[in-house]
């Protein structure tokens, strides 16, 4: 018959392997939203987002972007050493466009809203790689 | 008692001369022209507005069955007036241009929502208001050049779409 001790141990690695396992499913999986307004022909204001994913994101992912890592894991570092490449990615994959345009007597203004709406995509991280993917 | 009555019409019947008619005719080139039509019979006063005539401006391409429509667009955009450097110059002009090439596009395939507004006081315009708005979703866009002159960016792009690329 097993000690008290020894079955407190065995729930314990029990559930740290569960949580571990757990961990490991939503690690590579990343909320990532974008936005940037435009205001009056010149840039006024443009904000990236990125966050873990607290849950499991379902689908299947597409359009893979590999991006180098040089071994860092760090997900909002990779992207802001290859920021561009990353904005030019995020184009391509669709941005919302909502513009508005007022005239009041001869005098023009006008706003353009580009907006990513947060997206999860599915990051792998290798020795010099990260595969950034959206899920859908 | 009589005399008073004829009077009266005679009011009457000079008060609805006097109101002064309007009258909208189309020319023969397609422009529509106002005339203002008094009352005394004097010669008519000729306002033109200036309008498009519809059968000369080339017409949007429909896209139908398996056809693929392209569109080519130059979007403009200039650097913000605080910039260190023109390096950060030229990314935040381009990031402007592309915003207003992804409008362009957006118009031509959705279409733009205007509302127009004229407050008119004491026969004067006192306020004219024009809003113009667009929504649309784009993707797989393409930057042909980018040229960049004068603090002014301009991004030639591109798109090809077809009927899949709408949800049905």
């Amino acid at each position: 018959m097993r000690s008290r001790n020894g079955n407190h141990y065995f729930s314990h690695r029990l559930c740290s392997i569960i949580l571990l396992y757990s961990l490991s499913l939503s690690a590579s999986e990343y909320l990532i939203s974008y936005r940037y307004v435009v205001k009056d022909a010149s840039l006024y204001n443009e904000s990236l987002m990125i966050s873990h994913a607290m849950k499991k994101c379902s689908g299947t992912s597409y359009e893979p972007l590999q991006l180098e890592s040089n071994g860092s894991k760090n997900l909002s570092k990779i992207i802001s050493l290859n920021y561009e490449i990353f904005i030019d990615y995020i184009h391509k994959l669709g941005l919302d466009v909502q513009h508005n345009e007022e005239t009041i007597n001869a005098q023009n203004k006008s706003t353009t809203i580009l907006t990513l709406k947060t997206k999860c995509f599915k990051v792998d991280f290798n020795d010099n790689f990260a595969r950034i993917a959206p899920l859908k | 008692m009589k005399n008073r009555l004829l009077i009266a019409l005679l009011f009457s019947a000079t008060a609805l001369l006097s109101f002064e008619t309007f009258q909208v005719v189309k020319d023969t080139n397609g422009s529509i022209i106002i005339e203002q039509v008094a009352s005394d019979r004097q010669t008519p006063k000729i306002v033109e507005s200036p309008v498009c005539n519809t059968q000369d401006q080339s017409v949007e391409p429909l896209l139908e069955g398996e056809e693929e429509l392209f569109i080519s667009v130059v979007g403009q955009g200039v650097a913000p007036m605080n910039t260190f450097s023109p390096a950060q110059a030229y990314a935040l002009a381009k990031r402007a241009a592309v915003a207003d090439a992804y409008r362009l596009i957006a118009e031509r395939v959705r279409g733009v929502r205007i509302e127009g507004q004229d407050l008119i006081k004491n026969m004067m315009v006192k306020r004219s208001t024009i809003r113009t708005s667009v929504q649309a979703m784009i993707r797989n866009a393409n930057i042909v050049e980018t040229t960049f002159k004068e603090g002014l960016c301009e991004v030639e792009m591109e798109i090809t779409i077809s009927r899949t690329d709408f949800a049905q």
